[in-house]
């Protein structure tokens, strides 16, 4: 590649001193191929840029990744959006006019080149070539021409003769498609990019800057969208966005332009009746459908159909994707459990998915806001170990011998549905959460899992809620508010003392353990304890003392249960049931992480009414055939460049004076001389050299 | 020149330059009648007895194939040959799983040579092999011969794994088969049988095995990248399809890229053999420097687009490509004597990267086609488009300073060593780094 820029330089400074650089040699040096290529090395490096930096991303992302500085100089060159920048497009169009040029400088040359037999090359000139034959004939001059005739038309040269006062010369030549290749490549990569200019944002971006329209900045419903952020139903070139709920109907459409919006009206009227995702049993997506019925305003005809991924819809010039889905407002009922306070809940939230409201926080006067972003309807999870066992080497071998059949262990489960919300606070913290409704079994017991993302990511961390007999939440949120309030607590120690106090003893020194250490747990959690323990026991009694608090935790848990319970009307339980036992395990476990939990309210979804969306992707590309049509010609052309072979053959038979012989002078050329051409010229030798024989 | 090639020719083995009796490619014969025949029954049969598994276009592409087989048949005639033998193995293979899969653990051929997994084992082990004896072969010529032996076996092995593949895809559930063109594993396997079979082709065509062992290094590569791939990630499980995927256009868009990306690789490596015995008699280390480099880097290529850091495995296989590009590098006079001319070299190199670009480009172009059905535009500067874009102008520019200004030798050397480093990015290094829609692997 520096040998292209070195040459180009070296020429432009030999003609620098001839005067002016005049518009000819301007027209020269926007033909060459060093320009071309030059301006190629450009578009790479401008596309290397371009999947580096990811493109149409907030500015904020930007100003995060780059500081302010950078992203002043870099937002200069419209690194963000690279490929529709100014500055790329008009190198585009550089590249269509120097490939033009150099298409026009050279076609009329090679077709004259590609008709010619150049038979007026001189007899003797043929010693000149690099691969020439030359010999003598004991056959005569009619005889030796029907000869080299009859083997050039067999091997499919076409030929012209020139006679001479003593001779002839033959002018063969084979494979001119070859020059059709050259034009018909170069002239598709003019068509390409000028089909590709005609379908990129530069049509659109033309309308706003000859033809005042006015991108939409701000939120506004599509109705009250003013004309001149509207664009022509009969805009011939536009890629948009159209979002339709299921049962919804929509004949707009909307373009964006960086971050702002224009609506474009399309020529007819799209109802989504369903959206489908179908699943594989792995639970992978395998098909995402939409049935819609398109209705035309103008003939008032409708007709329904099913576009698909790889299926789209074509109408009236404009094509219509299976871009991607989104919920279309789902209904969904949320109860909401506050997790201060000595009240355990719920109250009944309703909302649709896309909605948000403001909720006060008990009686602090605070308020939260509730956005509820998502229902996800199946949520088909590996609960496997990701960690597949360590193995022997030949064991390894084995695994994967024998089919390609998935062998690892996979635990495939469909988790039911869950919702995904955030929740806002009055100083604007944002926290995303993910709340399974069903419980789960995950190591042997039911629980529910309530998702908090983690450093606002897409991944989350899940409490372990155990279930209760309704497999709700209900019971464990009780003891959440029973252990928050004092009074229970003192209850549920006292029950303790009673139930476990020996015989004869005095049981206000186990009622004063078990109060304490519950107290502590209700404030501080299990690390309150444990902190607890090693300020007042020695180091060696340490780990008998944390088994006495763990079991006296245990068991005070198990009574403030059964108060809780007793106050909400349940039946009792046998607390010493191992399920029993496990679940007030559980509960500890889960009560002490909740001190953690970022919000003062945990929502479950009771019930949903799912809505979907379908997200469109709607386009009107009149460039695309031209694109089309010059792939066919790239492809023609480049496999006629690389696989017709040219190659010219002239002989020149000159009579012996006075005799019956024939002297031949025969040469061979080819525009690429590889090592085939040698071959063919061997061929060519050996077949002229029979020429020696006498005609039988 | 030309008559020393045929004069090498003649001492070297006493067959023409196709492989088979015929001096030079005349009409078809009744053989290739015959061949056609069986092809069109056996699609014939296909298209009426999975007439609801494929669609129209799946129907037209399997209507073309067969000629398009004959063709190739006619073309090189040691291809038809492996064709039919690896068409038959894999109806064999069919034939004993008569249905059930389980059967892959119960019957001997199945288990140890004609699953598709044992396939590709196979494949894996008889190319490490080949590469060993291509480069005894610089001191042996049964070595030598062994290797190309041995090459041929794999790349059998190699296409019956991945027929057998396809139909486990099917037996596996109703749904999930599909070609096996679909994720990293199987795309690197086909990437090994095509990268093989035009070296065996231009093996046969220059007379030469000199160049197997370059060649082989690349293949070396993949197959340990394949290995890795399966025996670490179990990448080697067939999984259903994603959406946009599922379309006929993954049956020509995928198997013309690969093409494309073996004949470039092909190039590559000549284009190294180029230089190794440019530099035969070099004692310079700054001229060598270069080289070795390049060398290196190649070969750590597979190896830098991950994500997770670098395991010992892979740093063992850094130091060990590392220490052979040095031994080669070490042996070059000897290595030197043995290549062949470098007119034949750069003719390789010429003719590798010229059909590795016809079907790069006709690989693009059905890609923009694919994606403007499937994701609304033909194209939208998604990075492995842009750098296939980037890949194909690199080419294009090496082919124009070839053909129209003469471009030859060392420079054309290098740019092909350093196409393939362009092209392992964009091939790999894409779906590592940038997102897109292209991220089907994930390392």
């Amino acid at each position: 590649m520096r040998v292209v820029t070195v040459s180009q330089d070296s020429q432009l400074t030999a003609r620098a001193p001839a005067a002016k650089v005049s518009l000819s040699s301007l027209f020269e040096l926007i033909g060459s191929m060093r320009f071309a290529i030059s301006l190629l090395v450009i578009i790479c490096v401008a596309s290397v840029i371009g999947t580096v930096i990811p493109q149409n991303r907030a500015d904020s992302t930007y100003i995060d990744q780059f500081g302010p500085f950078w992203f002043e100089v870099l937002d200069k060159f419209s690194v963000w959006s690279i490929y529709n920048s100014i500055w790329f497009i008009v190198i585009m169009a550089f590249l269509v006019i120097s490939t033009s040029i150099c298409l026009t400088r050279n076609t009329p040359k090679m077709l004259k080149d590609m008709r010619s037999f150049r038979e007026h090359v001189r007899g003797s000139s043929l010693r000149a070539f690099h691969h020439k034959v030359e010999l003598a004939t004991p056959r005569d001059l009619e005889d030796s021409n029907k000869a080299v005739q009859t083997w050039l038309k067999d091997q499919g040269y076409a030929l012209k003769v020139r006679e001479e006062p003593d001779g002839r010369l033959i002018a063969a030549k084979r494979g001119s498609g070859n020059r059709f290749g050259y034009i018909a490549a170069h002239a598709s990569v003019v068509l390409i990019c000028i089909g590709g200019l005609l379908d990129s944002e530069l049509p659109v971006r033309a309308q706003i800057w000859f033809f005042g329209k006015a991108p939409i900045v701000e939120n506004m419903l599509i109705a009250d969208v003013p004309q001149s952020g509207r664009l022509s139903v009969d805009n011939p070139s536009f890629r948009a966005n159209l979002f339709v709920p299921e049962g919804g109907t929509r004949a707009n459409a909307v373009v964006s332009i960086g971050d702002a919006a224009l609506v474009q009206p399309l020529p007819f009227q799209l109802t989504l009746n369903r959206f489908i995702v179908d699943y594989y049993s792995t639970g992978m997506p395998s098909r995402f459908a939409s049935e819609v019925t398109v209705q035309d305003p103008d003939t008032g005809e409708t007709f329904d159909r099913t576009i698909e991924v790889n299926y789209p819809l074509r109408y009236k010039g404009v094509t219509v994707y299976q871009s991607s889905f989104d919920d279309g407002g789902s209904k969904i009922d949320l109860l909401a459990y506050p997790l201060t306070g000595t009240q355990p809940g719920p109250f009944e939230v309703s909302k649709r998915v896309g909605e948000s409201m403001q909720l006060p926080i008990g009686s602090t006067g605070r308020e939260i806001q509730l956005e509820v972003t998502g229902l996800r309807p199946i949520n088909v999870e590996d609960l496997s170990d990701g960690i597949p066992p360590r193995a022997t080497v030949l064991e390894h071998v084995a695994s994967v011998a024998g089919t390609a059949a998935g062998r690892r262990e996979r635990n495939l489960q469909n988790l039911g549905p869950s919702v995904e919300y955030r929740i806002i606070d009055d100083s604007g913290q944002a926290q995303q959460f993910h709340n399974y409704m069903m419980p789960t079994m995950l190591d042997g017991d039911y629980v529910i899992l309530a998702g908090v993302a983690i450093d606002n990511t897409e991944e989350f961390r899940y409490l372990r809620i155990p279930a209760d007999e309704a497999a709700t939440a209900q019971e464990f949120l009780n003891l959440r508010a029973a252990l928050a309030d004092p009074q229970m607590r003192q209850m549920a120690a006292a029950r303790f003392a009673q139930n476990n106090v020996p015989a004869g003893m005095d049981g206000a020194a186990l009622e004063i353990s078990a109060r304490r250490a519950l107290d502590t747990y209700a404030d501080s959690g299990l690390e309150g304890l444990s902190q607890f323990l090693e300020n007042s026991v020695p180091a060696d009694e340490l780990s008998r003392a944390a088994d006495v608090i763990v079991r006296l935790l245990g068991s005070t848990m198990s009574e403030l249960r059964a108060a809780t319970r007793e106050r909400a009307g349940m039946a009792p339980l046998d607390p010493n049931e191992p399920q029993n036992i496990r679940w007030v395990q559980l509960s500890v476990a889960a009560l002490s992480d909740l001190r953690f939990y970022p919000a003062p309210i945990i929502f479950s979804m009771q019930s949903f009414d799912l809505v979907q969306a379908s997200v469109f992707q709607v386009s009107r590309a009149p460039g695309m055939w031209m694109v089309y049509l010059g792939c066919l010609l790239l492809t023609i052309g480049i496999f006629a460049m690389f696989y017709v072979r040219d190659r010219r053959i002239w002989v020149w038979l000159k009579k012996e004076p006075g005799q019956d012989s024939t002297q031949v002078l025969a040469a061979m050329t080819s525009q690429k001389r590889t090592l085939d051409f040698n071959r063919e010229f061997e061929r060519f030798e050996l077949a002229l050299g029979r020429l020696n024989k006498r005609k039988e | 020149m030309a008559q020393t090639v045929t004069a090498e020719r003649d001492q070297w083995e006493d067959l023409t330059e196709s492989g088979d009796a015929r001096q030079v490619r005349g009409k078809l014969d009744w053989t290739d009648f015959l061949f056609f025949v069986v092809l069109s029954i056996g699609a014939a049969y296909a298209l009426f007895a999975y007439s609801e598994s494929m669609d129209i276009y799946e129907k037209w592409i399997l209507v073309g194939t067969v000629p398009a087989v004959v063709w190739l048949g006619w073309l090189w005639r040691p291809l038809r040959t492996y064709m039919i033998i690896t068409g038959v193995s894999a109806l064999f293979a069919i034939w004993l799983y008569s249905g059930n899969l389980a059967r892959a653990d119960e019957n001997f051929f199945l288990q140890y040579f004609f699953s598709s997994q044992a396939a590709i084992l196979w494949m894996c082990l008889l190319f490490l092999i080949a590469t060993v004896c291509y480069w005894a072969g610089f001191v042996s010529n049964t070595a030598a011969w062994l290797g190309t032996t041995l090459a041929w076996a794999a790349t059998y092995a190699g296409s019956v794994g991945l027929l057998v593949r396809w139909r486990e895809g099917h037996l596996l559930g109703p749904d999930l088969g599909h070609i096996p063109v679909s994720n990293l594993y199987e795309v690197f396997v086909l990437f090994a049988i095509v990268t093989s079979l035009f070296y065996l082709y231009y093996e046969r065509r220059y007379a030469t095995r000199a160049l197997g062992g370059f060649v082989m290094l690349v293949i070396t590569s993949i197959v340990i990248f394949l290995l890795w791939y399966s025996l670490t990630r179990g990448a080697h499980e067939i999984e259903p399809l994603v959406p946009a995927l599922d379309s006929w256009w993954m049956k020509l868009h995928v198997p013309t890229n690969f093409i494309g990306y073996g004949t470039f690789s092909l190039a590559a490596m000549v284009g190294f053999a180029y230089l190794v015995k440019e530099n035969g008699e070099t004692t310079s280390y700054k001229k060598l420097a270069p080289l070795f480099i390049l060398g290196v880097l190649l070969a750590a290529e597979p190896m830098v687009f991950r994500t997770d850091g670098l395991s010992a495995t892979w740093m063992l296989y850094f130091g060990i490509g590392a220490v052979l590009i040095g031994t080669i590098l070490a042996f070059r006079r000897p290595i030197a004597k043995r290549l062949p001319k470098f007119e034949v070299l750069d003719d390789i190199m010429y003719r590798a990267i010229a059909i590795g670009f016809a079907f790069f480009t006709v690989a693009t172009i059905l890609g923009a086609l694919w994606a403007a059905d499937a994701w609304g535009a033909y194209w939208q500067w998604d990075p492995k488009e842009t750098w296939a874009l980037i890949v194909w102008l690199n080419y294009a520019a090496w082919l124009h300073l070839r053909l129209m200004k003469g471009m030859r030798g060392t420079i054309a050397a290098y740019w092909a060593l350093i196409g393939l480093l362009i092209t392992g990015f964009a091939f790999l290094g894409v779906n590592m780094f940038l997102s897109g829609l292209h991220s089907y692997g994930e390392l």
